[in-house]
């Protein structure tokens, strides 16, 4: 495991530890705000992160997100529990030890950018290799490579404030890039852009990651864009995570009513997959294999098909081989689901 | 919200009573003094003789200056150094050939800023030189020049400091406020204890007293730097001295560019008043004309200290935006404040100054064709250089070591014919008994003069303590109630009690002008954006004179004495009532006005029932700053023989009586720090009234 979270909980207020003793399971977050005047942001929060995953948190505002993002390197205290990157206490860390982890190995985007104003582009970029001491030509060097990656090229002689918020952006994922992290924190990162840009950044972000593989951990309160980018998504509610999958895990089998809500308004047809329906079998007698019919067929590129022939259809996955087979009836039955929760 | 509004009911009702007490009590007072004539006055024997020990202290410090340690060891090496430094940038400028550093002032503007900035100050540098000014302007420019540089070494760490420490900031705070609240005057005193009257003393009090604004924007300038860019630099794993270097500092540049190009103004403004203890140039030229009398030379010294202003405040403003945006931007920088951006013959100025940039950049582009191709990347410098040699080379021709004689503007000879003049002609117009004269009289005899003897010889003392507690209590502060009691009662210990009369009454009348005049004017303002446009340039034009300098061309008028402080004061006073007044009420809420405007109210309706209540606050602050100028300015006459505190100074410094300055200079602070509190309470008080 890249990453490990163990028992985080951060409660902000003026005796934290104290409150932390006396909070039991039943007590909600609304309930403890109003008897003891503690903000219960991160509650008793377990994960472990892969490396080269894109893992997404998801939740409403104020549920905690920026809080648990900031514990992994501390820019947020976390109350009590660890955090292990890389087999290595982050919690016990001093602060220079802390310092070269933030240095090297755990970078951050920024919401708001959080650029400087005062250095150019460029200057942007390099921040992090100039504190680290890297010499002048290097790190210009270093940054120009980056810059031209996430699409600048050209533009590191302007001020931030020249710049329209998508390239801003763009500025804020390279300068986390430059000193070559192995773990990029991105706490909203899109949230600001407007829908259009959103898009292009989150396939430019998955351009990169396929080239980068980097153990990407992705704040968003945005359904859709988790289901899109993440390998993995943990959804929060009041401080605590209340579920943990893939998206199709999360869309088949929601936990309870606050994840359902999320999931309503999703278009299924776009996120359901030929191997997330697909009644599961090994051996298909009679049946000429019918080609093109993968896993990760969403559901929405099946209906033609489906619609167009009667018998079933067989499921592919990478290999070839047939694992399953889906028919009109089974596609169906997956679209209405939806309403038959409701 | 019931909850929180019934205390205050309550408390509003246990002060109401008290009014009942005061009448009677003031009313009491006033019988008994009409039986017990000594009531009047202070009494002479509470005296606490504050001025013996001090004259004491004087005198040992004279007999002990070669001998004690504390001044061999300290005060003369700290004295010695400083006045090494003053020498050297001073001979050094005195024995620069005047063209040359005219050349050197036009390079590095032109460095800075570009052509506009090098122009207007070369040509500020050389209205001096016409003036016959040119040593006694350099002698002041050195000594500024190492007061500021020593009062930003000094403020800008303590800015940095305080920014990162709450128990320096929790220290500083109230240090820096009471340096405010304190007349410039004041300033002198303490340095002249310990130094005498020379050049150190007056570079100290000038550091002194300029060294608040360096702090105070340093220090809220990294203050106010965004969290989220911090945040990321501490996500890069910057260190502390990183965060500070490389985010902190860059990002609270234009605050601290501000805070410098203040300092220069507050060291400017002290100029004249530094001179009443020896630090000699412009200020000493000012002051000594204005004891002989010669309007006219007093007046190109003034105008010189003003033209020396507009130079360093253009010049410091072109090095904020020069430090902050790291390149000479040769267009964006206006010679005339930003404000101004908007008003019909300032655009017009600057567009016209533009296009005069760019016919004069075309020409050196046309020029620049015509070098071999070698040379053509060095076009610019070679071009800047030519210029110089040129520039150079007329001055050359008109003499190098002094100022030319035959540059001379004679305005002292004009000028003083223009005051016998007006003396003559104006002073009594025929018989009609109008006229400067008459006016002063009448000031004198029918205002001043009675005020003064009413405020001390008619209203018994404890009535005014009653008053201005009275005043202080019903703003609900029952620390300050007691804290202006006994501020006043020690001004009366100090045997100054009808001198701060003296000096309240004329502050009181040029308040009460003041408010007359600025509050219609301000609200005009608020209503006519013609008028506003008019009168903003006038505004600042009036706040970036030196404080000294108003009197001057008031002393034109009506020669020196109380009557010019008064004109003075109401000059000097009456913008912060104008400009807060008029900026309250446009900054009253749009929505307001159009609810307003939805029941029919009729525009004065508007004015008087909505607008003028909820600017209040703002008016309020306006008037406290008004009062507090007018103090300051009230004092300062005292240089030109204005009654009061300010010429009890004076007379101390002149009769070597130190213990005297030193128990007026209390008086000032006590009365400047009684009246500050009350009106500021009492704007605070507005403010809470405008909320709820
Ligand atoms: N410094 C702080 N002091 C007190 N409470 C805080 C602090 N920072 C955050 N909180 C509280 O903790 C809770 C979680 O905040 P957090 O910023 O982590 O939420 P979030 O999920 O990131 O929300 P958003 O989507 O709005 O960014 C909120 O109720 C917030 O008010
Ligand atoms: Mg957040």
């Amino acid at each position: 495991m890249k990453v490990q979270l163990k028992n985080i909980w951060k409660i902000f207020g003026p005796s934290p530890k104290h409150i932390l003793n006396t909070i039991e399971a039943s007590n909600s977050r609304a309930d403890i705000l109003a008897d003891t005047g503690h903000v219960l942001a991160v509650r008793q929060v377990n994960l472990d992160i892969a490396a080269g995953e894109i893992f997404v948190v998801m939740g409403l505002s104020g549920s905690g997100k920026s809080t648990l993002i900031r514990c992994l390197s501390r820019l947020i205290e976390p109350t009590e529990g660890q955090v292990i990157i890389n087999g290595r206490d982050v919690t016990t860390m001093n602060e220079s030890q802390l310092r070269e982890l933030r240095r090297h190995t755990v970078s951050m985007v920024f919401q708001r950018f959080g650029l400087f104003p005062h250095r150019r582009v460029i200057e942007n970029v390099a921040y992090g290799l100039e504190i680290q001491g890297v010499p002048a030509a290097e790190r210009r060097d270093k940054a120009q490579q980056i810059l031209e990656l996430v699409g600048l090229n050209g533009w590191g002689d302007h001020f931030p404030h020249e710049l329209s918020g998508g390239m801003q952006q763009r500025v804020g994922l390279a300068r986390a890039l430059a000193v070559d992290p192995e773990i990029l924190l991105c706490d909203e990162p899109f949230s600001a852009l407007d829908p259009l840009i959103r898009r292009d950044m989150q396939n430019e972000l998955l351009n990169l990651q396929q080239a980068l593989q980097k153990t990407i951990i992705f704040i968003t309160h945005d359904f859709l864009e988790a289901l899109k980018i993440g390998d993995r998504i943990a959804i929060m509610k009041d401080g605590l995570i209340v579920q943990v999958g893939t998206p199709q895990e999360i869309i088949t089998n929601p936990a309870d009513e606050y994840v359902r809500e999320f999931i309503q308004d999703v278009p299924r047809s776009r996120v359901l997959t030929a191997g997330s329906v697909m009644k599961a079998v090994s051996e298909i007698p009679g049946f000429s294999k019918n080609p093109g019919i993968l896993t990760t067929t969403t559901l929405q590129d099946l209906i033609p098909l489906v619609a167009a022939l009667d018998g079933p259809l067989a499921v592919e996955d990478e290999t070839g081989s047939v694992v399953g087979i889906i028919n009109r009836e089974i596609v169906m039955m997956a679209l209405a689901e939806q309403g038959a929760t409701e | 919200m019931a909850s929180l509004s019934f205390p205050k009911s309550t408390s509003k009702r246990k002060i109401k009573p008290f009014w009942p007490v005061v009448v009677s009590l003031l009313l009491l007072l006033l019988l008994g003094a009409a039986v017990i004539p000594e009531l009047d006055l202070f009494p002479e024997s509470w005296n606490i003789g504050l001025r013996e020990p001090f004259n004491e202290f004087k005198r040992w410090v004279v007999i002990n200056r070669t001998t004690h340690w504390m001044f061999v060891f300290f005060f003369e090496p700290l004295s010695n150094a400083l006045d090494f430094i003053i020498r050297l940038v001073e001979n050094f400028l005195l024995w620069l050939p005047w063209p040359v550093t005219m050349v050197l002032f036009f390079w590095s503007a032109h460095k800075i800023s570009g052509l506009r900035l090098a122009l207007l100050v070369s040509g500020c540098l050389f209205l001096m030189g016409m003036f016959g000014l040119w040593e006694a302007s350099m002698q002041t420019l050195a000594l500024m020049t190492i007061s500021v540089v020593i009062a930003l070494g000094l403020g800008i760490p303590l800015g940095i400091w305080s920014a990162r420490s709450e128990r320096v900031e929790w220290m500083l705070r109230p240090v820096l406020d009471a340096m405010q609240t304190v007349p410039i005057f004041v300033y002198l005193i303490p340095v002249v204890l310990f130094f005498g009257i020379a050049r150190v003393p007056s570079a100290i009090a000038t550091i002194v007293y300029a060294l608040p604004p360096a702090i105070r924007l340093t220090s809220l300038g990294i203050r106010r730097v965004p969290a989220d860019a911090l945040e990321a630099a501490d996500a890069f794993g910057s260190t502390d001295r990183q965060k500070l270097i490389k985010v902190q500092i860059p990002m609270a540049m234009p605050s601290i560019m501000a805070g410098v190009n203040q300092t220069i103004m507050m060291a400017l403004s002290i100029v004249v008043l530094a001179a009443l203890i020896g630090s000699g140039g412009l200020g000493d030229v000012v002051l000594k004309a204005l004891r002989r009398l010669q309007v006219g030379v007093a007046l190109e010294a003034g105008l010189a200290i003003v033209v020396m202003a507009i130079l360093l405040d253009r010049f410091s403003v072109a090095l904020g935006q020069f430090s902050v945006i790291n390149q000479a931007s040769f267009r964006g920088f206006r010679l005339l404040p930003d404000r101004w951006r908007g008003i019909g013959w300032v655009d017009w100025f600057e567009n016209g100054l533009d296009g005069l940039y760019r016919w004069i950049e075309r020409m050196t582009n046309r020029l620049g064709q015509l070098l071999p191709s070698p040379l053509k990347p060095y076009q610019d410098a070679l071009l800047f250089g030519a210029f110089c040699l040129f520039f150079l080379f007329i001055l050359l021709l008109s003499g190098v070591d002094s100022f030319p004689e035959g540059l001379n503007l004679e305005i002292s000879r004009p000028v003083d014919a223009l005051v016998s003049w007006m003396q003559v002609n104006l002073y009594e117009i025929g018989n009609t008994g109008l006229g400067t004269g008459p006016f002063r009289d009448f000031l004198i005899i029918r205002i001043f003069l009675p005020l003064a003897d009413f405020l001390t010889n008619v209203v018994p003392w404890p009535v005014i303590l009653l008053v201005f507690g009275a005043a202080a209590w019903q703003t609900g502060r029952r620390r300050l109630t007691v804290g202006v009691i006994l501020m006043l009662l020690l001004i009366g210990l100090t045997g100054m009690w009808s001198f701060a009369m003296d000096t309240l009454g004329q502050t009181l009348v040029a308040v009460i002008i003041c408010v007359l005049i600025g509050i219609p004017l301000g609200i005009w303002a608020s209503r006519s954006n013609t008028v506003d446009r008019l009168i903003r340039p006038i505004l600042d034009f009036l706040q970036t004179i030196p404080i000294f300098v108003y009197l001057v061309p008031v002393i034109m008028l009506f020669g020196s004495g109380s009557v010019a402080g008064l004109i003075a004061s109401v000059l000097y006073a009456v913008v912060p009532v104008i400009r807060l007044t008029n900026l309250g009420i446009r900054q009253v809420d749009q929505t307001i006005l159009e609810s307003a405007e939805a029941f029919g109210s009729t525009s004065w309706q508007r004015l008087l029932k909505v607008e003028v209540p909820l600017a209040a606050p703002s008016i309020m602050l306006g008037i406290n700053q008004t009062i507090m100028m007018a103090l300051a300015m009230v004092i300062i006459a005292g240089l030109v023989g204005a009654t009061g505190l300010g010429l009890e100074v004076v007379q101390g410094f002149a009769n070597n009586n130190l213990g005297r300055s030193v128990e007026a200079g209390l008086a000032i602070v006590l009365l400047a720090m009684v009246i500050d509190r009350i009106t500021e309470a009492w704007a605070e008080k507005a403010a809470q009234a405008a909320n709820l």
